[in-house]
C-alpha cells in the first residue's frame, strides 16, 4: 500500500517543484521598471539638436528624446510614429498627415500641427535629409489642430523614408523651441516628446536621461527603431569613456552595463567572461575610398576602374577585422543585406576582381606616368588607417605611386572639402534607407560625383513612386557605380559592443543601439 | 603670457582641421559647413578673430566653448578638482616613495637596497605610464575587483568615493614621477654625504640616522624640492594619459578632446591657465628655496 502513496507525494512534489521553476523562470523574463542602465560610449555629441548635425553619437542619444512623424521597422521601411498615418492624394502631390492626438512634450505641452510644421520647416533648412525633401516641396502647412499638409512641385518617391531616417532626423520640437533656434546655430533647450528626457548633462562625466512618465506609447509592438516603446529603467547614464580598453575592463567589472564600440580584439576576452554578452553590429560600415572627382588625377575614369581592378579585398577586410570571420562581409552590393529592399545580387561585376593585368592595362590607357596619388587616411579610426596601408600596398604591386597622408580627423574631414588638397579620402559609410540617401552619388558631398549618367538615375529614383520601377532603377544605378566608379566599395566590416546578461530585450537587429524596451534583471 | 596667448591662438589656428566639420558630422556637405562657420563667426579673417579674443581676454572672458554649450571659465572651473585631486594625490605617492627611496639608497650605497631601489626606479622612468595604468586596470579592479577600474567622484560630496577612485591613478602616476624623485635624492645626498661637516658629524660620535636625516637630508632639499616643484608643474599638463584611461573628467582630457575636436576657445582657455599655474608653481619654489637653505635670500 505504500507504493502509491509515495509515488501520489513524488508526483506531488515534481508538480510543485514544476510550478515553481517555470513561476521563477516567468519572473526572471517578466519585464520589469527600475534601475540605472550605465553605457559606456566612445565621447561627447557635439550636439542634441538632430536636425543640425549627423553625428551618430547625437542620433543615438537624440532619438531616445525625440520622435518624428515616422520611423523605420526591421526592415527599415518606414512606419508612423508621431504621425497616425497619411493619405496621399490621386496625384501624388499632396501627402497629408494625420497627427497623434494627446500626445505632450516633455514640458507638458501638447503636441500639435504647429510644432510639427516649425519643427520640419527648420529640419528641412539643415538637415542633409530635410534639405532634399523640401528641394521637392511647394508648401507645408498646418490644416487644423492634428492634420499637416505637405503639397510637392512634383511626385516624390522619399517623402516617408526623409521623414523617417534615424540620423539627422525630423525630430519634432515645440514650436517656440524650433522658431528660437535658426537653422545653422544648435538647440540648446532639448524637449521632445520620446520616452526619456533630459535631466542633465555634464560634459566628459555622464549625460542623465530620465523616464517621461506621461509618455503615450504607440500600441503596436516594439518593431525595429518604431513600434510601441516603454521606458523600462528609471533612467539612461551615458557615461562617455574615451580608452576602449577602459570600457571593456568596465563593462566585466560591472561599472558599465553596455559598451558600444568596442576594439575587435576584445572579442575572445569578452566572450570567456560569464557575466558578459558580446555583441556583434550589423551593419556597421562598408570600407570606402572616395575619389576627388573635381580635381586631379582620380578625375580620370579609368585610372578609378584601374584601383577596383586590383584590389584583392578579403584579404585587407580579414586584416581590417583582426583576422576573425565573424567581423567583415564580403558583399557588392551598396545597400547592406540587413536592408532588405535594396540590397542587390548582381552577377558579374567588376567588384574583388583581383585582375592585375587589367589593372595595368588600366594604367596604361590611363596615360599614368607614376604621379603621387595622394590618399588621406587617419590612424584615429584604426580600421580606416589600417584599410588604407593595405591597398596602398596592392596598388603599389600594380604600378601606382601612392602617396599616403596620414592626418587627425579632424584634419581629414577639413581637407576632403577642398578639390586641391587630395585625389582619395578612407572613410565608412553607414547604411542608407533610400538610394537617394547614398551620399557618395551626390555633387554636393566631397569627393563631387557629377557623372551625369548617375544624377540622371538619382533623380529618377526620387520621382518614381512605383516599387518595382524603383528596384530596376536601383540595380541600373549599382552597375553604373562599379563603371563609373565614383568611389571603391570594399567589404563590410561590424562592430562589437557589450552588455551585462542582466540586460534584458536589447534589439541586436537595429544598427544603432536603442534602449527603449531594455530592462534590468537586478 | 601674451605671447604664449597668441602663439597658441595661431598654433590652433593654423593648423588644418576645422571644428565645424567635426560637429556636423561625417555626411555633412560644404554648404552645411560654411553655413555654420559663419553662424560661429570663424570665416572672419584670422586677425579679426585674434582682436576679438585679446579683447575678450582682457575683459577677464575666454569665450564660449563650441562644444561644450558653456563659457570656457565654466568649463575650466569644473575640470580643475578632478586635476588638482589627481595632481596632488600622485604627488603624496610621488614623493612619499621617492625621497625615502632615494634617501635610504644614498645612505646604503652599493648594497642590495640601493641596487634594488635603483632598479625600481629605472622601472618607473622605462614603463609607460599608458602600458602601468591598464594593468593596474587589469589586476585591481577586473581580476581582484577591489577597486572600480575608472570614474570619478567628487571629494566635497563623497570622500569615500573619490579615494576608491583615485587610488590606482595616484599611483600609477605618481609611481611613474617618484622614479625622477627617488634618482635625484639619490643623488644629491650623496653629493652632501661626501661634505666635510658630515665627516665632522660622524667624527663627533653622532648615530648614522641623524647624520643622515638631521645633517645630510636638509642639505640636500632644495634640488629636491626644485624637482618636486618640476613634478608638480608636469602633473598639472601632463596627467592626459592618465585622465583619459581612468576617465578622470579633468583638464588634460579636456585640452585633448578640445585640439581633436578643434574646439579653440577651449584649448586657449587650458594652456593660458596652464601657464599661469606653471609661474605660480615656480614662485611657490623660489620661495620655497628662501625657506629651505637660510643662504638663499632674494633682497
Amino acid at each position: 500500500m505504500a507504493g502509491p502513496f509515495v509515488f501520489r507525494r513524488a508526483l506531488v512534489a515534481f508538480v510543485v517543484v514544476a510550478l515553481v521553476t517555470a513561476a521563477s523562470a516567468l519572473a526572471a523574463e517578466t519585464p520589469r521598471k527600475g534601475g540605472i542602465l550605465r553605457i559606456g560610449n566612445l565621447g561627447e555629441p557635439p550636439a542634441l539638436d538632430p536636425h543640425w548635425t549627423t553625428a551618430s553619437i547625437t542620433e543615438t542619444l537624440t532619438n531616445h528624446i525625440y520622435e518624428g512623424l515616422y520611423s523605420l521597422d526591421r526592415e527599415k521601411k518606414p512606419i508612423p510614429m508621431l504621425a497616425e498615418g497619411h493619405t496621399v492624394s490621386r496625384d501624388g502631390l499632396t501627402y497629408t498627415f494625420k497627427l497623434r492626438q494627446g500626445i505632450t512634450f516633455h514640458n507638458g505641452k501638447e503636441m500639435t500641427s504647429e510644432d510639427v510644421v516649425a519643427s520640419l520647416s527648420r529640419w528641412g533648412k539643415q538637415s542633409i535629409y530635410g534639405k532634399a525633401l523640401f528641394a521637392q516641396v511647394a508648401d507645408f502647412k498646418a490644416v487644423d489642430k492634428y492634420t499637416v499638409e505637405m503639397k510637392l512641385k512634383e511626385k516624390s518617391a522619399i517623402v516617408l523614408v526623409s521623414l523617417a531616417v534615424p540620423n539627422n532626423f525630423g525630430a519634432i520640437y515645440p514650436k517656440e523651441i524650433a522658431e528660437k533656434f535658426p537653422p545653422q546655430v544648435k538647440v540648446t533647450e532639448y524637449i521632445g516628446t520620446g520616452p526619456y528626457k533630459l535631466a542633465e548633462w555634464k560634459p566628459d562625466q555622464y549625460i542623465r536621461m530620465v523616464r517621461f512618465a506621461e509618455y503615450k506609447s504607440r500600441n503596436e509592438k516594439p518593431n525595429g527603431y518604431g513600434g510601441g516603446k516603454t521606458a523600462y529603467v528609471d533612467e539612461i547614464r551615458w557615461v562617455p569613456v574615451p580608452e576602449v580598453a577602459t570600457r571593456v575592463a568596465q563593462v566585466e567589472t560591472g561599472e558599465l552595463d553596455f559598451a558600444d564600440d568596442l576594439n575587435l580584439d576584445a572579442f575572445d576576452r569578452l566572450k570567456r567572461n560569464p557575466a558578459v554578452r558580446p555583441i556583434v553590429s550589423k551593419p556597421y560600415y562598408w570600407l570606402v575610398a572616395v575619389f576627388n572627382k573635381k580635381e586631379g588625377l582620380m578625375t580620370n575614369q579609368k585610372l578609378r576602374q584601374a584601383w577596383q581592378a586590383a584590389l584583392d579585398i578579403e584579404p585587407i577586410m580579414k586584416n581590417v577585422a583582426g583576422g576573425k570571420t565573424e567581423f567583415y562581409r564580403m558583399d557588392s552590393s551598396l545597400a547592406p543585406v540587413e536592408i532588405t529592399t535594396w540590397h542587390t545580387k548582381i552577377q558579374g561585376l567588376p567588384w574583388n576582381e583581383r585582375n592585375t593585368e587589367k589593372a595595368k592595362r588600366l594604367l596604361q590607357e590611363a596615360g599614368y606616368k607614376k604621379e603621387p596619388v595622394r590618399f588621406l587616411a587617419t590612424q584615429e579610426y584604426k580600421w580606416m588607417y589600417d584599410f588604407a596601408l593595405l591597398t596602398k600596398q596592392q596598388l603599389e604591386d600594380v604600378g601606382f605611386n601612392i602617396d599616403l597622408q596620414v592626418v587627425d580627423w579632424a584634419t581629414l574631414v577639413k581637407r576632403r572639402n577642398n578639390p586641391k588638397e587630395y585625389d582619395a579620402f578612407t572613410t565608412g559609410m553607414g547604411a542608407f534607407y533610400d538610394p537617394t540617401h547614398h551620399i557618395y552619388l551626390t555633387a554636393s558631398w566631397p569627393g563631387w560625383t557629377t557623372d551625369e549618367d548617375i544624377a540622371r538615375v538619382q533623380a529618377e529614383l526620387a520621382r518614381e513612386t512605383d516599387h518595382k520601377k524603383r528596384v530596376a532603377l536601383w540595380e541600373k544605378q549599382t552597375r553604373q557605380f562599379y563603371e563609373k566608379v565614383p568611389v571603391i566599395r570594399y567589404g563590410d566590416l561590424f562592430g562589437l559592443r557589450a552588455a551585462r546578461h542582466t540586460v534584458k530585450d536589447f534589439d541586436e537587429g537595429n544598427e544603432r543601439i536603442r534602449f527603449f524596451n531594455v530592462w534590468l534583471e537586478k | 603670457m601674451a605671447v604664449v596667448v597668441t602663439i597658441v591662438f595661431l598654433l590652433i589656428h593654423l593648423i588644418p582641421g576645422d571644428p565645424v566639420s567635426v560637429m556636423l558630422g561625417p555626411d555633412a556637405t560644404p554648404a552645411q559647413i560654411q553655413g555654420t562657420r559663419q553662424a560661429l563667426g570663424l570665416d572672419r579673417p584670422l586677425y579679426e578673430q585674434l582682436l576679438a579674443f585679446y579683447a575678450r581676454v582682457l575683459r577677464g572672458d575666454l569665450g564660449h566653448s563650441y562644444f561644450l554649450d558653456r563659457p570656457v571659465t565654466r568649463a575650466l572651473a569644473e575640470r580643475a578638482e578632478p586635476t588638482i585631486v589627481l595632481m596632488l594625490s600622485a604627488l603624496l605617492v610621488a614623493v612619499v616613495i621617492g625621497v625615502p627611496s632615494g634617501i635610504v639608497a644614498a645612505a646604503h650605497r652599493g648594497s642590495p637596497w640601493d641596487r634594488g631601489l635603483m632598479l625600481v626606479s629605472l622601472l618607473g622612468v622605462c614603463v609607460p605610464g599608458f602600458w602601468l595604468s591598464l594593468n593596474f586596470i587589469y589586476f585591481f579592479a577586473v581580476r581582484l575587483r577591489w577597486l572600480p577600474a575608472a570614474g570619478y567622484a567628487s571629494v566635497l560630496t563623497d570622500p569615500v568615493g573619490a579615494l576608491t577612485y583615485m587610488v590606482l591613478p595616484a599611483v600609477s602616476l605618481g609611481f611613474n614621477q617618484s622614479a625622477l624623485i627617488a634618482r635625484i635624492s639619490r643623488s644629491c645626498m650623496l653629493e652632501v654625504l661626501q661634505q666635510d661637516y658630515i665627516r665632522t658629524a660622524r667624527a663627533k660620535g653622532l648615530s648614522p640616522r641623524v647624520v643622515t636625516y638631521v645633517h645630510g637630508f636638509r642639505n640636500a632639499l632644495v634640488p629636491v624640492v626644485a624637482v618636486i616643484g618640476i613634478t608638480t608643474a608636469i602633473l598639472i599638463g601632463g596627467a592626459v594619459v592618465t585622465e583619459i584611461v581612468f576617465n578622470i573628467p579633468g583638464l588634460g582630457r579636456l585640452i585633448i578632446s578640445a585640439i581633436l575636436r578643434r574646439d579653440y576657445p577651449v584649448v586657449q582657455g587650458v594652456v593660458l591657465v596652464t601657464a599661469a599655474a606653471y609661474v605660480f608653481i615656480n614662485l611657490v619654489v623660489d620661495v620655497l628655496y628662501a625657506f629651505i637653505d637660510p643662504r638663499i635670500r632674494y633682497d
